[in-house]
């Protein structure tokens, strides 16, 4: 019956040859760890935020008088259990956030931004961008205090872009502050397009990755042929190792979700918005507190801070072309130089995210100043230290 | 032991910005609130500030006879038949706030406060604006009516309690209680609508209301928000309510996260012995 089955849906469709090239005959490198099964990781976060999200939105409603309660009372105490996909969608957010940053990690670490990877590095960049944007809309839709004075915040900065600001910000709320109107779009962007251009790009990103292949630990370059030959099946040899590290990480996943949620539902987001009362400490979601570091870090000049703003968020889509050095320069494995700067640069990350939530005065205030400047300069360094790397591969390559 | 290696690695990252981005930065963050807590020493049951009640014994016969003469034309004792003398209405256009019915107010407020309270209601609720006005009344018709409203008072819980003691003002909505006093009234009493309590456990935790109901003063410099003077006995129960109302799926979720839990590691141990048996003539 089943073989039956398939050797008609064959004749139609050409499963088995298509089971073949997606799966069966798709080689990995040997060299590389688990976190190369971050990838995975992200696309199954992201069913997960697509199905809870069904859920509740089954329940929401988009309207300033209504979405509050529409959260907190029906979805969180009267649907039964409501409550775990409001958890499961609030804790996916954050750490769709956490699975992206390693993801992202394990990319510039290994290089594999690097040629011929700069479409697979690009498209992953916007996706980046996307999630961002669906994060954001996604955080405006609860209207608790917290929601509401962030967007207000990040929708003002807007207004700071020369001529045009003043406008723009008006025409992002709909209106002169963030009301109704600021929900009902946030609510279409957040559950209609930007999740489809997520998918869409999602499938560029990942024909991308068939046609240049993983990369591996040392970064060295294979060719199809020599990966058959020393590499792994993705079915079933790579796939039985990331369905392992999947069961850890929703082991992880829901320990969150049920018992540890705070990071990811903040206590004064139970609060109704009130646009007459201005929390004492605004700050955003903790995966977005690095680059609002950057923006508050040049304290002293609000348009510099700005600029640095919109610059932290768009450099890392450089990579490719700042970090030029050739093999074997491609791994920070076999880069010493790079590696330095690699650990600077993380360690910088997360002193700009725990600044980030801290009052921006005093010493926190200098601190957030020289962490911004530490991030440019990592992108910065990239040009010399493969200057320097390239003169040492002309010179007979060390390694 | 490689990828073990690279796990530590990103746990220690982790660990280091959870740390930094939530026990820290709340820390410095509600520093003002910790100070206050420790400067006052909150919570204080005794109300320290106020001083003890006069030690005379009051004659509950004679207190009725003082209520009746000095405190029914504004509020009412139902336990005791008695009315509240106008409907809610009249009562929040005359006074901001409808004055609350006394049955049981001597079983949740401590009893000094209550002595200081009657005295001068300004002092001991530190709210300058309050509309009950102080009388006048020597130490001994005070605690005569002390008495009779002991006499009265019974002990209440949960829904009960949040309504006498903070239902003026307060509604949790979420459980159909509405404040009773409309609005607009308490909006040009005291200056903004008090907020709807439903999930204010949340928002606040417990430790932030405890010392914020005991002492608002402390918490919220110029705050409209009487002292009430809760007992601890009453402040406990009162939380505990609060915390019933806004997460009412406490023990559900605990119960569904070890079940959930569990399954998870039967499929870390499910896959983890298949991933053995492919990779065994791997390497
Ligand atoms: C002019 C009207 C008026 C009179 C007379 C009056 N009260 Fe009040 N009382 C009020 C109002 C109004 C409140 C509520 C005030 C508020 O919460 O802002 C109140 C509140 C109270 C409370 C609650 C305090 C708390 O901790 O929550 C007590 C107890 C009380 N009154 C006792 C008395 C007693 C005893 C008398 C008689 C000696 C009396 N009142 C006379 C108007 C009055
Ligand atoms: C006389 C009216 C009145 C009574 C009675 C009253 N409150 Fe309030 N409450 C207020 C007002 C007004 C505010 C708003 C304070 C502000 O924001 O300055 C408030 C605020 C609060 C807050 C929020 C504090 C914050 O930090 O934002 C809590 C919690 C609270 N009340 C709890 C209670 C509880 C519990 C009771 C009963 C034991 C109670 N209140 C009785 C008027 C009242
Ligand atoms: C929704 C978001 C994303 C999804 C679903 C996704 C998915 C994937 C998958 C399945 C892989 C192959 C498995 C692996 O190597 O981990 C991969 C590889 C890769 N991704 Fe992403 N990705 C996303 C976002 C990003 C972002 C934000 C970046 C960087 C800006 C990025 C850069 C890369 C790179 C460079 C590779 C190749 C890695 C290598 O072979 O070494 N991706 N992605």
């Amino acid at each position: 019956m089943g073989n039956k089955l398939i050797k008609w849906l064959d004749e139609r469709l050409a499963i088995t040859t298509l089971w073949r090239v997606l799966m069966a005959e798709y080689y990995l490198p040997k060299n590389i760890n688990w976190l190369w099964s971050s990838g995975v990781l992200t696309i199954l976060v992201f069913v997960i935020l697509v199905v809870s999200g069904i859920f509740v939105l089954m329940y929401y409603k988009p309207d300033a008088k209504l979405a509050f309660d529409s959260v907190n009372k029906t979805i969180m105490m009267d649907v039964s259990f409501g409550w775990v996909f409001r958890h499961v969608h609030a804790v996916g957010a954050s750490i769709m956030f956490l699975v992206l940053f390693i993801h992202m990690g394990r990319g510039i670490y290994y290089g594999s931004y690097k040629a011929p990877r700069e479409i697979l590095w690009v498209t992953g960049f916007i996706l980046f961008v996307l999630m961002s944007a669906t994060a954001f809309t996604g955080y405006l839709l609860p209207w608790g205090q917290m929601s509401y004075w962030a967007a207000q915040t990040i929708t003002t900065l807007f207004s700071k872009i020369p001529v045009i600001g003043p406008d723009l910000v008006i025409w992002i709320r709909g209106n002169y502050i963030v009301e109704d109107a600021t929900l009902t779009r946030f609510f279409a962007l957040h559950v209609t397009l930007l999740p489809a251009l997520i998918v869409v790009f999602t499938v560029i990103h990942l024909y991308a990755l068939r046609i240049v292949g993983s990369n591996n630990e040392d970064g060295i370059p294979m060719t199809k042929e020599e990966k058959k030959e020393k590499g792994i099946p993705f079915w079933p040899v790579f796939i039985s190792k990331e369905f392992f590290v999947m069961s850890v990480f929703l082991f992880f996943f829901f320990y969150l979700v049920f018992f540890n949620y705070k990071f990811a539902m903040d206590p004064i987001n139970f609060e109704p918005a009130n646009y007459l009362q201005t929390p004492p400490h605004i700050y955003p979601e903790w995966y977005f507190l690095s680059f609002y570091e950057v923006l508050r870090g040049f304290f002293f000049s609000e348009t510099l801070g700005l600029i640095g703003f919109v610059l932290s968020m768009v450099i890392p889509l450089f990579l490719p072309w700042l970090d030029t050095s050739p093999y074997p320069f491609i791994s920070a494995k076999h880069r010493p130089l790079f590696r330095i700067a690699f650990w600077v640069f993380v360690a910088d990350f997360v002193a700009l995210t725990i600044l980030g939530k801290l009052p921006p005065t005093g010493l926190f205030a200098w601190l957030g100043f020289i962490a911004s400047l530490v991030y440019f300069g990592f992108f910065l360094a990239l040009p010399i230290i493969s200057k320097i790397e390239k003169k040492q591969a002309a010179s007979g390559g060390v390694r | 032991m490689k990828e073990l290696k690279i796990l530590l690695v990103i746990v220690v990252i982790v660990g280091i910005t959870y740390w930094g981005i939530e026990p820290l930065a709340h820390s410095i963050m509600h520093k003002h609130i910790e100070e206050a807590i420790e400067k006052y020493n909150l919570p204080d049951y005794k109300f320290s500030d106020l001083g003890p009640a006069p030690a005379i014994s009051g004659d509950a016969a004679q207190g009725k006879k003082n209520f009746q003469m000095f405190c029914a034309s504004c509020h009412g004792l139902k336990a005791d038949g008695i009315p509240a003398p106008m409907d809610p209405k009249t009562a929040a256009a005359s006074f901001g706030v409808v004055p609350p019915d006394l049955s049981n107010v001597a079983s949740f407020t401590a009893e000094n406060f209550l002595y200081h309270f009657i005295k001068d209601p300004a002092r001991a609720s530190e709210f300058k604006k309050i509309s009950m006005p102080a009388m006048g009344l020597d130490d001994k018709q005070i605690m005569d009516i002390i008495a009779y409203l002991k006499s009265t008072a019974k002990k209440i819980h949960g829904a009960e309690l949040f309504k006498e003691a903070c239902g003026r003002c307060h509604g949790a909505k979420y459980q159909k209680i509405y404040a009773d006093t409309p609005a607009d009234a308490l909006k040009k009493y005291l200056g903004k609508v008090p907020p709807d309590l439903s999930i204010i456990m949340k928002a606040k935790g417990e430790h932030y209301l405890v010392a914020f109901i005991n002492k608002p003063q402390a918490l919220l410099p110029g705050t409209s928000m009487p002292r009430v003077g809760l007992n601890e006995e009453a402040t406990e129960d009162l939380m505990k309510y609060l915390d019933e109302i806004s997460d009412p799926h406490k023990e559900q979720r605990k119960k569904v996260g070890l079940i959930v839990l569990a399954y998870m590691l039967v499929m870390i141990g499910l896959t983890y012995a298949w991933k053995k048996k492919i990779w065994r003539n791997i390497h």
